[in-house]
């Protein structure tokens, strides 16, 4: 009896092991993946949240200081600054760029000849090195032998130094980010576009439906998944944008443009305050985070 | 008018109006290369648009008188060490997402996105300071492992999307032709995975040809610079030289451009891999 039930329960056993059983296939392939992240994501992440409990410079770590980085961030204006500019930055460069982008895809998903050049050509300004737009963007916007004030002067208007006034450096790098991003959004969203069927369509115009409602009706809530994912991918990608201010602005006039991502970078490398600049980049990545988060249990949440 | 001819002015009218929008919206970069032919004075004194005085001189000078042809090997390394690796490690990561769905895979894909909103300069202080300690700063290796990982998650989940469309019936028929499961993978699906490659090598060498902070960062001597680190140093030490600087961005965005051209129609695919994936 007690055999029995002995014997009758190892192969329970054996049979839960066996469903159990790890299968390794998978894990092997991921192995060059997870090395490497783990060496470059999250070694950095565990040690540079180390760094910003410390006072430490790039030479030398330096003492433990628990939050002190984090609540002398709080006290410090240029923070609030950067925060605020890179909230700015993020929101009309993701809108403005999501906004460029769909009116040209739907330009684009009509029948115009030479859509196939068009496509391409408006992809420059995305596939372009950083460093080549932003000089010929500082050319073109500079000084007052740019062509924008050459044409703003063609039209009677004095010229405007975009690049030397806080409102003005500001308008100029969102309008900047929205010219380099634009055309990601438009592919993205010319490919949803294509495969929204177009029987629906039909259906609607039989229905009596005039244009506009096909769009606000039909096409908007077709591509408002993928706009989502669009939204939170440019938002990391704005907050994270080192490049756009660094190289057009340096962050300038008097810090009008410096985002988080400037900050971190002038805190760390150039006043060689590893502590401050790690508590800068690990703030901004909770926030995304959390930002993030929050999107998407929204979307998933309705089907 | 019949129907006829109104569409054809429709589609006429569109046309002109996406011609108006394609030059403005590149008209940055028309005014640098029509400038990148103008000396540096004619650059800040003349109202015209076109050229007056065409010259080569610029070309000449950032050719001959400046390391570009060295930035640019060191680019071409760079740029392609990384787009190499990332496709090895993203292939293989793309296709266990697509065909495992264990806690262990789920977890790993989640993982992956969130690495995406790493900040990179967080990553950068930390790695700057281990990589001085193994002396690897201002070398290659650094730039290339960095671009490697900073193109992993993109890599991944456009391979991942395409291969959720190769019906999983090819590698089962494989596996009763004898194949191990590994075989299915490198011998059945892979061989078809061919646009997926290509259209993430371009996303990858783009991304990593373009890079300037990273390599900003590791690389400090000029004889290891980048195209884009360069071309600041331009910026910097001929800070009145528009006429070199602009030829010197016409050249940087030429091997860009050229690969755009040649490969520029899988980049649709790219988008929808990435995109209606979501």
């Amino acid at each position: 009896m007690s055999i029995k039930t002995a014997s009758s329960s190892s192969s329970e056993l054996r049979v839960v092991l066996r469903r159990r059983r790890l299968d390794l296939f998978p894990i092997y392939l991921l192995i060059p993946s997870l090395v490497l992240i783990t060496l470059i994501n999250l070694y950095p992440f565990a040690a540079g949240f180390y760094y910003s409990l410390q006072d430490g410079t790039l030479l030398q770590t330096g003492a433990f200081v628990g939050l002190q980085n984090y609540l002398d961030l709080m006290t410090r204006p240029e923070f609030h600054n950067a925060l605020r500019f890179s909230a700015i930055f993020a929101l009309f460069g993701v809108f403005g760029s999501w906004a460029v982008g769909l009116g040209l895809a739907l330009l684009l998903n009509r029948d115009i000849p030479g859509r196939g050049f068009f496509r391409v050509a408006l992809l420059l300004p995305w596939i372009l090195p950083s460093i080549v737009s932003i000089v010929s963007w500082r050319w073109m916007i500079g000084d007052q032998t740019g062509l924008v004030n050459v044409v703003l002067g063609f039209f009677g208007i004095r010229p405007i130094y975009f690049l030397s006034t806080g409102e003005w450096a500001t308008f100029s790098i969102i309008i900047v980010k929205i010219w380099r991003s634009f055309p990601f959004m438009m592919l993205s969203l010319l490919a949803a576009l294509q495969t929204i069927s177009l029987e629906i369509y039909e259906a609607a115009s039989i229905d009596g439906a005039s244009p506009w409602q096909s769009f606000r009706y039909i096409t908007l809530p077709q591509l408002l998944p993928i706009s989502v994912v669009l939204w939170i991918l440019m938002t990391i990608w704005s907050v994270n944008d080192f490049e756009t201010p660094w190289l057009l602005t340096q962050g300038g006039p008097s810090n009008a443009t410096e985002n988080l991502s400037v900050l971190s970078y002038r805190y760390t490398f150039l006043l060689n305050n590893v502590g401050l600049g790690a508590a800068v980049a690990f703030f901004t990545m909770l926030i995304l985070m959390i930002f993030a988060l929050i999107l998407l249990r929204r979307q998933q949440r309705e089907p | 008018m019949t129907r006829h001819q109104r569409r054809l002015v429709m589609r006429w009218s569109l046309f002109v109006l996406m011609l108006v929008l394609v030059t403005v919206v590149n008209l940055p970069i028309i005014s640098l290369i029509l400038n990148s032919f103008r000396s540096t004075s004619e650059i800040l004194s003349s109202r015209s648009f076109l050229p007056e005085a065409p010259t080569l001189e610029n070309y000449a000078f950032v050719t001959q008188r400046t390391s570009f042809g060295q930035w640019l090997l060191n680019s071409l390394i760079m740029a392609g060490g990384g787009m190499a690796l990332s496709i090895m490690a993203a292939t293989l990561a793309g296709y266990v997402l697509s065909r495992f769905r264990t806690r262990f895979v789920t977890a790993y894909g989640t993982g992956l996105f969130m690495v995406q909103m790493f900040p990179i300069l967080l990553a950068l202080i930390p790695l700057f300071i281990f990589f001085r300690t193994l002396g690897l700063v201002n070398t290659y290796y650094s730039v290339i492992i960095l671009y490697t990982v900073a193109q992993l998650p993109f890599a991944t989940s456009m391979f991942r999307a395409f291969f959720d469309g190769i019906p999983v019936d090819l590698e089962e028929a494989a596996k009763i032709d004898g194949a191990n499961r590994f075989q299915a993978f490198t011998l059945v699906v892979l061989p078809l995975a061919g646009p997926a490659i290509a259209a993430v090598a371009i996303f990858a060498f783009l991304f990593s040809y373009n890079e300037y902070l990273i390599a900003s960062v590791f690389l400090r001597r000029e004889e290891l610079f980048t195209v884009p680190i360069g071309i600041q140093q331009f910026i910097q030490q001929f800070s009145t030289d528009w006429g070199s600087l602009m030829a010197a961005a016409v050249l940087a965005m030429l091997p860009t451009f050229i690969l755009f051209l040649f490969i520029q129609k899988y980049m649709m695919y790219g988008a929808i891999g990435s995109g209606v994936k979501g």
